[in-house]
């Protein structure tokens, strides 16, 4: 059976048609590697979910060269509307020309709710954003609800790296300038019925005020004391290629440790051995690899936000520790574990 | 050349235990630090001192219900600490940028501002910026070493998997990453004399209320606090199950989830 016209009818009635008169939420897209990042549309979907209760129209802004082509993508991802700022000035993140373009375009459409991600370019953007417009900037957030009686914007933002999140909220300030975690909110639905015309946006030039000299060859990071390290890829005795091990902590950008079988097989030295008699450790991820996990070695592993621990023995201690564990032999997992992260 | 580097503390976060489950924050040593990143941009500034002439003076990045952290700084080699008072505790960045202003201009203005790249606990980053868009300065964030020449600041950030040499005409505002330098301590003796108000040290602690600073109207919050959330309590010992690939996709999903960004 021809459905075409199915295809006809639902795009036309899926032009999107703009709002005069100002306001509304407004995304202000990452573009990475020629692609608008996860996180915009993320921070779309989260805009709509907005809209819906506020009554408002959510629109997004694209800044960079050869932008333009991106514009559908934010349109079938929710944008009611969209701005673009196409010029080679642009090619780069530099604060200032982009500054100056949103700066432009937010005075003249006096938004009420402005999202932006929490990446670099967010956070070098999105405060001085707030402080030009004599907004609120509420950092990090993970979820957001509306007070509707005053149309105020309550985000949640982790504390101490999540352990628990403050409410927050800025009453009285407007614009309300929101910079939301990448992942933190679902990807929304993207509907390639979806269309509109996107806008133009003037760009006024202006200089970068900060001068890339070159690479710092010279520079090494200072060394982060394991005990400190956010990542910790830590080998035990069934391990098996310890070599596979070094390149998963390389792959995560984590530190290599292990347990007192790894140091007797001499993959590690002393300092490295996480044990309660040795270094305790309290990292974002720790990943135990071919460790079994004693009394001594899951003491010093309690505090760490999250373990992933492959061992091939069901009965491993470690997984009672563990969040995540695969019962299987490491030789086997990591190589696809590393492939997988690689994608 | 004057510094002015904005300090701020955390609550030590090995003194507090979240339960997920009920709900609450058990604070078990109410011990407070300097901000791991703030104590980076005090040691950045005092190696500039130290390689040349330069004034550095230590403001907080709140109001402070005591001035700790400013006698730390004095203790740990800065020329000059102002105590500012009389504006809500924890303030927000927003009010705190106003403060600031008034502050560094009643200074008699600075050459650079060095503060933290964010905080330990709420994990904001915007004093920085803000600072640099009232001044109208220029900002690098998340430095991991500057130094200073010629009128200008050279700092190293990142730049994808590697590092680049950036430079900036003074004025500007450089955040610090934490663990980007190797903190000095506080001298012992210096603390001693700064809280026992003797010699020259005690001197250069300064207390500037608020109000002669800003208009009251200028010292509201921006930022409210409407209550805490917790997440769900913590889930262990879920196997993942299938061939190793499967396994593999999985687990490097869940990976990229808690992988510090």
């Amino acid at each position: 059976m021809d459905a075409s016209f199915l295809d006809l009818l639902m795009a036309q009635q899926e032009e999107v048609t703009e709002a005069e008169g100002g306001g509304g939420i407004w995304v202000v897209a990452d573009v990475v590697n020629g692609a608008v990042a996860p996180v915009t549309l993320e921070a779309i979907g989260a805009a709509r979910n907005l809209a819906g209760s506020l009554g408002a129209y959510v629109y997004a802004v694209l800044l960079g060269d050869g932008v333009s082509g991106l514009a559908p993508t934010l349109y079938q991802a929710g944008a009611d509307g969209v701005r673009v700022a196409d010029d080679p000035s642009l090619a780069t993140f530099a604060v200032e020309p982009y500054l100056e373009v949103l700066s432009d375009l937010f005075q003249a459409e006096q938004p009420e709710v402005i999202i932006f991600g929490a990446t670099p370019q967010g956070q070098a953007l999105a405060p001085r954003i707030a402080q030009r417009m004599g907004g609120g900037l509420l950092e990090h957030v993970v979820a957001m609800t509306l007070d509707e009686a005053t149309r105020t914007v309550q985000a949640s933002v982790p504390i101490y790296g999540g352990e628990y999140y403050e409410i927050m909220a800025c009453p009285q300030a407007r614009p309300q300038v929101l910079a939301v975690e990448p992942g933190a909110f679902p990807a929304p639905f993207m509907d390639p019925y979806r269309k509109g015309e996107p806008k133009s946006v003037e760009v006024k030039p202006a200089e970068p005020r900060v001068r890339v000299l070159g690479p710092a060859e010279e520079f090494t990071p200072p060394a982060v004391p394991l005990s400190q390290a956010p990542v910790v890829v830590a080998a035990g005795r069934q391990a098996g290629d310890f070599s596979l091990v070094e390149q998963l902590a390389a792959r995560l950008g984590g530190r290599v440790a292990g347990d007192r079988g790894a140091r007797d097989a001499g993959w590690i030295s002393p300092e490295q051995i996480v044990d309660i008699r040795g270094v305790t450790v309290a990292p974002q991820v720790y990943v135990a690899v071919g460790i079994r996990g004693d009394t001594f070695h899951n003491a010093a592993v309690e505090n760490a936000h999250f373990i992933l621990a492959i061992h091939p023995d069901p009965t491993a201690p470690i997984f009672q520790v563990a969040d995540l564990c695969i019962e299987a032999d490491p030789k086997e997992v990591l190589p696809a574990l590393i492939a997988a992260l690689e994608q | 050349m004057r510094i002015a580097v904005v300090l701020g503390r955390v609550l030590d976060p090995r003194g507090i235990v979240v339960n997920r489950r009920a709900g609450r924050i058990f604070i078990n040593r109410e011990e407070y630090i300097l901000q791991p990143a703030d104590r980076c941009a005090l040691e950045a500034a005092l190696r500039i001192k130290d390689a040349a002439s330069a004034e550095v003076v230590a403001l907080p990045r709140t109001f402070l219900p005591d001035d700790d952290v400013l006698c730390q700084a004095l203790a740990t080699g800065a020329d000059r600490a102002i105590y500012l008072t009389g504006g809500p505790l924890g303030a927000d960045e927003a009010l705190m940028a106003r403060v600031l202003v008034a502050a560094i201009a009643k200074l008699g203005g600075a050459d650079l501002i060095l503060t933290g790249a964010t905080t330990m606990d709420t994990g904001q980053s915007q004093l920085g910026p803000r600072l640099a868009e009232a001044l109208n300065w220029p900002q690098v964030l998340n430095a991991w070493a500057v130094e200073t020449a010629d009128g200008a600041a050279r700092a190293v950030v990142n730049a994808g998997a590697g590092y680049v040499q950036v430079e900036v005409d003074l004025p500007a505002v450089i955040t610090l990453l934490p663990g980007a330098l190797k903190p000095r301590y506080p001298r012992g003796t210096q603390l001693i004399n700064i809280y026992r108000g003797v010699g020259e040290i005690a001197q250069a602690l300064e207390q500037w209320p608020a109000a002669d600073l800003v208009e009251e109207a200028a010292l509201t919050p921006v930022v409210e606090r409407r209550g805490q959330d917790f997440p769900p309590e913590r889930e262990r010992g879920v196997r993942l199950t299938g061939s190793p690939e499967e396994v593999a996709r999985a687990a490097a999903e869940a990976l990229r989830k808690r992988l510090p960004r």
